[in-house]
């Protein structure tokens, strides 16, 4: 058997938000949460996230979107501080920038 | 080939399991079952990497390989960002090799893997794989296949919240507690090793893999704060009636994890072959060792200015290095690492050593260390390593640019507290480059020289015992003494081709192996029969 995943490079803007939010809905689906996830969800203030889960969505998503060195940290850092929450949108949108 | 049973135990030393393996006064033998493997088997010591840490040690154990090329160097990695560091879980999108796990796959050996560090995500595998060290919040991503953890859900008593890791209490390791939080320690540990163990036994049962592996790493939890009520060293003059209280809380544990390997043998089946082995052993540390205080008073680091917020806090109270960047040349990043990073500057206003004076300054530093002396005058650091020595490999340029060994093998701190070197008030455990290695069942040696292996030396036993090839490209060998000559004989070790490249790996760009490359190793693979259809 083939032990490694395929890689896949073929995503649109909005194919990239609907794979993000199927991404995080795939995360919190055991969380009890009664949130839905739009471009809207803040990660922090409306699904709980802590810094473990940001990991678990970057490693999530570095699988999906096939980008073995794709940097969260350009995401997570800005002006040298790390920021206080993300939308579901503004990561579909960094990955479509850096696509 | 007879079924292969693999127990990993986190941390486990034989200055322990001796005491754990033989009658001892009011006590009785604590671990009656791995006593009776160590008598009719084989056993040795195993000598970890050279930094004997979890997620490198465990990472080496299942590969084969040494860090240098799978690229495990400590729980986290970073990225230099010229005026900050960011900080990230490693994870095994960081090995750059194949796993004991792939490598049986596909020569269709069925696979059951459970507990082992570094496995999230996981990769597909013939059988099913439960990636260790996750919260329960991500613990359905982090098994294979799809419908693994609905069925693993459905195992009477099962909780995902006991099972998986537990990031904030784990990372209470380290700190002093009073005799009521190490009792409750010891505690909270009994049950994660039970789910565990709930899981193992019906997947053993259920679905009979060839390669059953699960890893218990509860021993590691406790022994790192109820050391000093286990050593026999240390209790050999006697102890308080707490810490007799505390002993046989912990010797119940030991009791207990002696009942899950009996039985899980016990389901193997009497042909079955039994190994145990443990990522590192177990010391005493004795002292804190506060590494960045002292590259600071030698000017080698500065520290960032904690403005007040709850974020300078946060970071200042973390295990990671809380500097100022624009002015750091070199600094130890987690106090898991032991390892001291040298900054490079390649370009022009970037902080950092000028390239052409790495070297110099690298030898500078190296004796700086070796120089630091404790209270009593002696030294503490006892060795520095340099990468190209210890971590050889295609991902040696991950490592750190020098790892450091303590007096008595602890772990650095990188706070920024004063003195430098002290005295710990209450002893803790602290790994020690020595772990253990047992093996049982047909045609496993009874060889009891205790000559030393090595941690490499383990994929190569397993596959061996699977009766797989051993690849070309593994540093490690089956050991001559372990199986007995009738074994060798009517089993000669094989040498099969190297390990398939893993293109998906963060650092397998440097690999320099293509898709096409890769798709031509698997179709020879596939030829000569190392890779089903």
């Amino acid at each position: 058997m083939q032990a490694q995943e395929e890689i896949s490079d073929t995503y649109n803007s909005s194919s990239t938000l609907a794979s993000v939010i199927a991404t995080i809905e795939s995360i919190v689906q055991d969380w009890d949460l009664d949130q839905p996830v739009d471009a809207s969800t803040r990660l922090v203030a409306d699904l709980g996230f802590e810094s473990i889960d940001l990991i678990q969505m970057a490693a999530a998503l570095e699988q999906e979107f096939g980008r073995p060195n794709f940097s969260f940290a350009d995401l997570l850092i800005v002006d040298g501080r790390y920021v206080d929450d993300l939308t579901v949108g503004q990561i579909a949108e960094a990955l479509d920038a850096r696509i | 080939m007879a079924r292969t049973l693999f127990i990993g135990l986190d941390g486990v030393t034989f200055t322990l399991l001796d005491e754990l393996v033989r009658e001892l006064p009011g006590e009785g033998v604590a671990m009656p079952f791995v006593a009776k493997l160590m008598r009719e088997g084989f056993h040795a010591p195993l000598r970890s990497t050279a930094h004997p840490l979890t997620p490198p040690a465990w990472v080496s154990l299942i590969t084969g390989r040494n860090p240098g090329h799978h690229g495990i160097f400590d729980f986290v990695r970073s990225e230099d960002r010229i005026t900050d560091f960011y900080w990230t879980l490693s994870d095994r999108l960081d090995i750059r090799v194949e796993s004991l796990w792939s490598i049986a796959s596909r020569q269709g050996k069925r696979v059951v893997s459970l507990n082992f560090p570094m496995m999230s995500p996981p990769e597909p595998v013939n059988g099913c794989l439960v990636s260790g060290f996750v919260s329960w919040k991500h613990l359905r991503r982090n098994m294979t296949p799809d419908g693994l953890y609905d069925r693993i859900k459905a195992i009477p008593g099962f909780s995902a919240k006991e099972l998986a890791w537990d990031f904030q209490r784990e990372s209470q390791i380290g700190e002093e507690m009073t005799q009521a939080e190490l009792e409750a320690w010891v505690d909270h540990h009994r049950p994660r090793e039970e789910q565990w163990f709930r899981v193992a036994e019906t997947l053993l049962a259920e679905d009979k893999p060839d390669l059953f592996a699960v890893m218990f790493d509860g021993t590691d939890k406790l022994q790192h704060q109820v050391w000093h009520v286990l050593d026999p060293r240390l209790i050999k003059n006697g102890m308080t009636d707490a810490e007799k209280r505390l002993r046989e809380r912990v010797l119940g544990y030991y009791r207990r994890l002696d009942e899950y390997i009996a039985r899980l043998a016990e389901l193997a089946g009497p042909d079955a072959r039994v190994f145990i082995a443990s990522d590192h052993g177990f010391t005493a540390s004795t002292e804190v060792v506060r590494i960045n205080r002292y590259l600071g008073e030698l000017g080698y680091l500065a520290w960032a200015e904690n403005d007040g917020s709850a974020t300078a806090k946060r970071r200042e109270d973390a295990n990671f290095a809380f500097l100022d960047w624009t002015k750091t040349l070199a600094f130890c990043p987690t106090p898991s690492s032991n390892g001291i990073v040298i900054r490079v500057a390649n370009e022009p206003g970037h902080p950092g050593v000028p390239p052409e004076q790495y070297e110099a300054f690298r030898a500078k530093l190296i004796e700086d260390l070796l120089a630091l002396r404790g209270p009593d005058g002696g030294q503490v650091i006892t060795g520095v390593m340099k990468r190209e020595d210890v971590f050889p490999g295609a991902a040696m340029h991950a490592a750190p640019d020098l790892t450091v060994t303590l007096r008595d093998h602890g772990f650095v701190s990188v706070r920024n507290r004063a003195p430098v070197v002290e005295s710990r008030r209450i002893i803790a455990g602290t790994h020690h480059p020595d772990g253990i290695f047992i093996g049982y069942g047909p045609g496993v040696s009874n060889d009891h020289s205790r000559k030393l292996m090595n941690i490499v030396d383990v994929t190569p036993t397993l596959l061996y015992s699977l009766g797989l090839p051993v690849p070309q490209d593994f540093e490690g060998r089956v050991r001559d003494q372990m199986f007995t000559d009738e074994m060798f004989d009517e089993n000669p070790v094989l040498f099969g081709p190297p390990t398939l490249p893993v293109t998906n790996a963060r650092g397998a760009a440097s690999s320099g192996v293509s898709e096409a490359e890769r798709a031509k190793i698997l179709e020879q693979l596939r030829a000569l029969g190392y890779l089903e259809n």
